[in-house]
């Protein structure tokens, strides 16, 4: 095979090539920007507060970080914590789960205390609706620019272990 | 002002939500559910037919786990901070009826379905301490 030939994998690479643009042009349009309601992520994130969202990101980002996602089964976006990545292993009650390649298990951050608090009943995360596949995801949560006192980079905060139902 | 804060102002809402509870609150739910698993382990032990003793396992376990949602329900969703101070040991009654449920899910003996139910029935009292069966649920029209 001279040096001017494709190669056994160029039109692969081509495919490839044209899926991952087509997806970051998709994802390009965004939001860039959105307003969080309720109050399953608190104290970190609060309602009304005002992020901003890299929608470039093609894959789950890193355990720890908080992310924009298409909720399962459901037509809205969700706000949540990485808790646990692809191949990551989740404890459950009676027994475990080990995530697929393009899977995560996304919880809230707020604590029984705070949302007995705020008077609301369980958050609605990983734990009532399973692993989230990659294709739901919509960016991740890097700053908030509102409102002005609370300004701030959105902190990366790892679980020891991720926490099943 | 108004203009730099509607420029920037975001145009599409994430949700960070949580169940939104009726507040109806009652742990006769819980305890009728517990009495389904007295009564099936009761008939268990007066019947030796494997495909019964199979469908009342399963039907036991569904029941046991039933209870067992109730009672978390009522604990995150009924109880506040401020109960405490009227039930100081609330947290360790569910603590332990809740780990009763799953006792009693891989039991057959009916002490244990009848340990449970005086869990729930404890945990029914300090409902009624903190005013629950006043708050919670809906009046029934007097005769």
């Amino acid at each position: 095979m001279s040096d001017s030939e494709p190669g056994p994998t160029a039109g692969l690479r081509r495919v490839r090539s044209t899926t991952r643009s087509t997806a970051l042009v998709k994802r390009a349009r965004g939001p860039w920007r959105v307003v969080v309601s309720e109050t399953s992520m608190t104290p970190t994130i609060q309602p009304d507060d005002w992020l901003l969202i890299d929608p470039t990101v093609a894959r789950w980002p890193r355990r720890g970080t908080i992310v924009v996602f298409r909720e399962p089964a459901a037509d809205r976006l969700a706000i949540k914590r990485v808790a646990a990545g692809p191949g990551d292993r989740v404890e459950l009650d009676e027994g475990h789960l080990i995530l697929g390649p393009d899977e995560a298990w996304l919880l809230s951050d707020a604590s029984d205390a705070v949302l007995l608090a705020a008077g609301t009943g369980q958050p609605v995360d990983s734990r009532r609706y399973g692993p989230v596949p990659v294709d739901a995801l919509i960016g991740r949560a890097w700053f908030r620019y509102g409102p002005l006192g609370r300004i701030g980079r959105l902190e990366t905060v790892r679980r020891e272990r991720p926490l099943g139902p | 002002m108004f203009r730099f804060r509607t420029f920037f102002a975001p145009s599409t809402t994430v949700h960070a939500h949580c169940d939104l509870p009726c507040g109806v609150y009652d742990p006769e739910q819980a305890r009728i559910e517990a009495e389904s698993v007295y009564k099936i382990i009761e008939k268990m032990g007066a019947n030796s037919d494997p495909t019964f003793t199979a469908r009342a396992i399963g039907i036991k376990e569904e029941r046991a786990e039933l209870a067992k949602h109730h009672l978390d329900v009522l604990w995150h969703d009924y109880f506040k901070p401020e109960h405490l101070a009227i039930v100081p040991n609330l947290h360790e009654l569910f603590w332990n009826a809740t780990k009763q449920v799953s006792k009693v899910k891989a039991s057959i003996d009916l002490a244990d379905a009848k340990k449970l139910l005086d869990m729930i029935d404890e945990i029914d009292a300090a409902w009624k301490a903190t005013g629950g069966d006043t708050k919670t649920r809906v009046q029934r029209a007097t005769a």
